[in-house]
């Protein structure tokens, strides 16, 4: 190995050390003030984001155990970025908080469990990062720790996922046995359509069902979410969820391509399930967290349309709805935990008449669930848009028609909160709320991503461009 | 004869690992369990991999399933203890997992046989062999095994040492 | 250098040709098993004898007593009478008792450290199985153990029992780990796993001799570790009678009772020889530079004496360390397996593994 095969690996080494020299620094007590390590843990954060930006070399390491390229890079620094935004939102919670150290541990582990996730082309190396990216967050989810809701919270997590990742290794080893490799990349030669493949492939996909929320692997998402700190909430749906739909895309294109037709048809299925039924119960819901839990449940439908499209616009399109998907999901979820930690209410009753009180807040939620719906002027409106160019190169004109039906009656949940917020009148209105600087500054960051990626067009023509 | 020891180890495997589903006291089925890892690690030994066998039996049913006895044994588990499922879910639960045999006896009865896909070394099982090979091919995993175990335990070791103040 | 007369391929061999020359293959398969499976029963029967007799010594002489001196010469007879009263006794089953596991639980126990017998090598060529992973083998065998314990423990309904089966086995399961160590660091010098390999690698002088402190360091440690493992003063808090009654064993009687305290004895004497073997050169005999005379007179000594004799010099240690150490308390002992032995055999086996690679030792 040279000089130019570690700075491939820069990102993971970067991470890995600051990880260690945290846990170094904790054990010797160097630090105490929990302030010192929410600096310096945005600051090494922010490293993180920028390093994604130093060169782009790709190569692949390892005997093609680690591969990298210019568009995986992009991804990871999408994920360190929604983490560095996630921090940011956090600080008043972890101000106080007995184990704050413990949770920037927790949290770059995880993402360097994603990093190494996206760049394994070893179905190995690939469960590893997928495990290292599970298991702290569920940890992590318990982090409330004298709320029993928030323990339920990790216990129903670390058990779906101990159960899912069964599901998969299952599938894995069905796929090792027929191929004999572990290399994903060489799978696509070896795999094609038959009996076996297609029951590992299902397999497979109900691992990864499991891991962004889909139709029928949902059920532990709406408790998680509300049970969770809204940090990890805010974590889990737009980090987690990120990091597993580029796995999958990466998966399905490099590892499966030629069993193609089969996935698309079970993409199909569990698409317009994950739609509607995300969509229907996300009506019903009376708590925000779950609103909004729901509500990434059926965003994962339209993913899973996105995927469907060929190997070089599908990708991009994910990508590309991933990041829009993060700047609303965030702002959502910034406003949420704002409230959540002034009041410690997350009722959506309690938004009625929020615009009195909170005029700011309200516009960033306003703009946040337009983004969502996918209303014209914001970037959700592009990035669904491109999700659904790309899924109709093979997917079905049913698809299709429940997708766009789907969008509509979404938009009817999400208005219905805007309009709560603007024009109905609360007895018990929610007080005035002073957010701190730095929820701020990630709030103004994540309004601009709404108003402004889907105006600046060359972004998806960029990311289309490191795809292919 | 080797085809024989592995039917009659995959027989055994198979059969403990379901006794432990069906056993009704969680002691038990951890027994059962811990007699699954055995037969598991025959199957080892029938690969040529003595190593990884016992080294399956100290982490498993050495160690592992040590902690579970323990745990199992300190809440006092028993099959009395064990929540009453209503007959619907158990209606339902046969009919999903009968289905799920069905597509599998359907798969498997598709398929005539399967060839290894290349050459299998005999020797990769050996102390020598493993070891050079997890140093130098499989160094990357390794280390990321060791960074999540880390983890692992400082989640646990979090999780466990709650607010002494408030509870 | 090692004297061939000695070496008992040459009987093995002899013995197997022997019966070859009048049997078909598998009748001789079988033969040697039970052979070596009447050997196997005797050496246990007479060492669990011996080391009776020598605990109840020690102990006497120890407390300035005289120990046994009724039954037979010097008492001898009096461990024959102690195991017909415990044949004869009557094993009783308590009512509550979970019935399988509690009649399963003492063969388990005394089943594993049997099996641990195995790989030893008695002298020179006098091994029962040879395999190139022998060192593992007993460690994983060992660590069994604790399975039986656990369930006589919780099967006898009893919380004394259960709390001493808790005890015990949270004890071993967390000494295991240094006692693993200890190994490792001789396996790192010797360069094998197998028993002989490493009997052989100290036909020039022992590892405790050879290896300068970080193998002192790891020998003490691995007898402490031992001590712990087996549950013996001053870390029998699994069985602390003055708390626990008898602690796991506190339901058992006759013959069940008797396979606890068997296994207990053999256990003892697997892993004292496990200690002479890695760190006292097993049955290689004892030499000194260049004093060629001296060197000729030891090689004169059989192989398996000196094996039993550094096992015995063990076992008499670990006797020792029994009148000598008070109990420890549950925290303290825990405590000193994490905070203490743990870290320091991390260090001294990265030491062992440096000293290796640079070539320090002899």
């Amino acid at each position: 190995m040279n000089i130019s095969d570690w700075l491939t690996l820069r990102i993971e080494i970067a991470l890995a050390v600051f990880i260690l020299l945290q846990l170094i620094i904790k054990i010797f007590d160097l630090i105490r003030s929990n302030e010192t390590w929410l600096r310096l843990n945005i600051a090494i954060t922010f490293l993180i984001v920028l390093l994604g930006f130093t060169g782009n070399d790709s190569g692949s390491l390892f005997g093609g155990m680690f591969i990298s390229t210019s568009f995986i890079i992009i991804e990871k620094t999408i994920l360190a970025f929604a983490t560095l935004l996630v921090l940011m939102q956090s600080y008043n919670w972890l101000k106080h908080h007995q184990h704050t150290p413990e949770f920037f541990m927790l949290l770059l582990t995880a993402l360097l469990g994603m990093f190494l996730m996206l760049s394994a082309n070893n179905i190995l190396l690939f469960y590893l990062g997928l495990e290292m990216a599970t298991i702290p967050v569920a940890a992590l989810a318990n982090f409330d720790l004298d709320k029993q809701r928030s323990s339920e919270a990790g216990m129903k997590m670390i058990l779906s996922s101990a159960f899912s990742s069964g599901m998969l290794l299952f599938g894995i080893s069905i796929f090792y046995g027929i191929t004999g490799t572990l290399t994903i990349s060489s799978w696509q030669e070896i795999l094609r359509p038959g009996g076996l493949e297609v029951l590992a492939l299902i397999f497979i996909m109900t691992g990864f069902g499991f891991k962004i929320s889909l139709v029928p692997f949902h059920l532990w998402t709406a408790d998680v979410y509300e049970g969770s700190p809204v940090s990890i909430t805010a974590f889990l749906s737009v980090v987690s969820k990120g990091a597993v739909s580029f796995a999958l895309a990466r998966f399905l294109f490099n590892g499966v391509i030629m069993m193609q037709e089969f996935w698309v048809e079970i993409l199909f299925l569990l698409s317009i399930i994950t739609m509607t039924v995300g969509n229907l119960f996300a009506m019903r819901q009376t708590n925000i967290k779950r609103f909004l839990a729901f509500s990434t449940v059926a965003q994962a439908g339209y993913i899973l349309l996105g995927l469907a499209g060929d190997p070089v616009n599908a990708p991009t399109s994910v990508v590309y709805f991933i990041l829009v998907y993060m700047f609303s999901n965030l702002a959502a979820l910034g406003v949420v935990e704002i409230v959540s930690f002034a009041t410690q209410k997350e009722d959506l009753d309690d938004y009625k008449g929020f615009y009195n009180s909170n005029k700011k807040l309200a516009i960033v939620l306003m703009l946040a669930l337009f983004s969502l719906a996918g209303i014209p002027p914001t970037a959700g409106f592009f990035g669904k848009l491109f999700l659904f160019t790309s899924g109709i190169h093979s997917a079905s004109v049913v698809w299709l028609l429940f997708a766009s039906l789907n969008l509509v009656v979404s938009l009817y949940y999400y208005m219905r909160l805007v309009r709560m917020m603007f024009s109905e009148n609360n007895e018990k209105p929610l007080a005035s709320i002073q957010s701190p600087l730095l929820s701020n500054i990630a709030l103004i960051i994540c309004s601009a991503g709404i108003l402004f990626i889907g105006i600046f067009g060359g972004l998806y023509d960029y990311l289309h461009q490191l795809a292919k | 004869m080797i085809a024989s020891v592995f039917y009659f180890l995959s027989f055994v495997s198979i059969f403990f690992a379901v006794m432990v589903v069906v056993s009704k006291n969680p002691v038990h089925s951890v027994l059962y369990l811990i007699l699954t890892f055995f037969s598991i690690a025959g199957h080892y030994l029938l690969l040529n991999a003595q190593f990884l066998a016992l080294v399956h039996i100290v982490v498993y049913a050495g160690a592992i399933m040590v902690l579970f006895l323990f745990v199992i044994m300190l809440l006092n588990l028993n099959a009395a203890t064990e929540p009453v499922k209503s007959s619907l879910m158990k209606f339902a639960g046969a009919i999903a997992g009968g289905s799920l045999m069905l597509v599998l006896i359907a798969v498997l009865s598709k398929i005539n046989s399967i060839q290894p896909a290349h050459e299998v070394n005999t020797q990769i099982g050996l102390i020598k062999n493993l070891g050079k090979i997890l140093f130098t091919e499989y160094n990357l995993p390794f280390e990321v095994a060791s960074i999540l175990f880390l983890v692992a335990m400082i989640g646990t070791v979090i999780l466990a040492k709650k607010n002494p103040h408030t509870s | 250098m090692i004297l061939s007369i000695y070496n008992f391929t040459l009987l093995t061999d002899k013995i197997h040709s022997f019966l070859s020359a009048h049997m078909s293959e598998e009748f001789v398969l079988t033969t040697e098993l039970v052979l070596i499976g009447l050997l196997i029963v005797t050496f246990v029967a007479v060492l669990a004898m011996v080391l009776i007799y020598t605990e109840r010594k020690v102990a006497a002489y120890m407390q300035l007593r005289e120990g046994p001196n009724r039954v037979g010469i010097y008492g001898t007879g009096q461990v024959v009478a102690d195991v017909l009263k415990l044949v004869l006794k009557e094993g009783i089953t308590p009512n509550g008792a979970d019935k399988l596991m509690f009649n399963l639980a003492p063969y388990i126990v005394l089943s594993t450290c049997i099996m641990a017998l195995a790989p030893i090598a008695f002298g020179n060529g006098l091994v029962l199985w040879d395999l190139n992973i022998g060192v593992l083998y007993i460690t994983s065998i060992t660590s069994l153990g604790v399975i039986g314990i656990l369930i006589a423990g919780w099967s006898s309904n009893n919380k004394y029992s259960m709390l001493g089966a808790m005890r015990s086995g949270a004890q071993i399961v967390s000494y295991e780990l240094s006692a693993g160590l200890c190994i490792i660091s001789i396996v790192v010098l010797a360069g094998s796993m197998q028993m002989s390999e490493i009997v052989n690698s100290q036909a020039d002088g022992w590892w405790i001799f050879k290896g300068h402190l970080p193998v002192i360091v790891a020998f003490i440690i691995f007898i402490i570790a031992a001590t712990a493992e087996l549950n013996r003063a001053p870390f029998d808090l699994a069985e602390a009678e003055s708390e626990l009654t008898a602690g796991f064993h506190t339901e058992y009687s006759g013959m069940k009772f008797a396979m606890f305290f068997l296994a207990e004895y053999i256990n003892m004497f697997v892993l004292c020889a496990m200690a002479a073997t890695l760190f006292l050169g097993g049955w290689m005999p004892f030499h000194i530079g260049h004093w060629t005379t001296f060197n000729n007179v030891m090689d004169y000594i059989p192989s398996p004496l000196w094996f039993l004799g550094k096992t015995f010099f063990i076992i008499f240690i670990i006797m020792w360390f029994r009148w000598t150490f008070p109990r420890l308390r549950v925290d303290q002992l825990l405590d000193l397996e994490w905070k203490y032995l743990l870290p320091i055999s991390m260090i001294n086996l990265l030491m062992i593994a440096l000293m290796n690679i640079l070539g320090w030792h002899f």
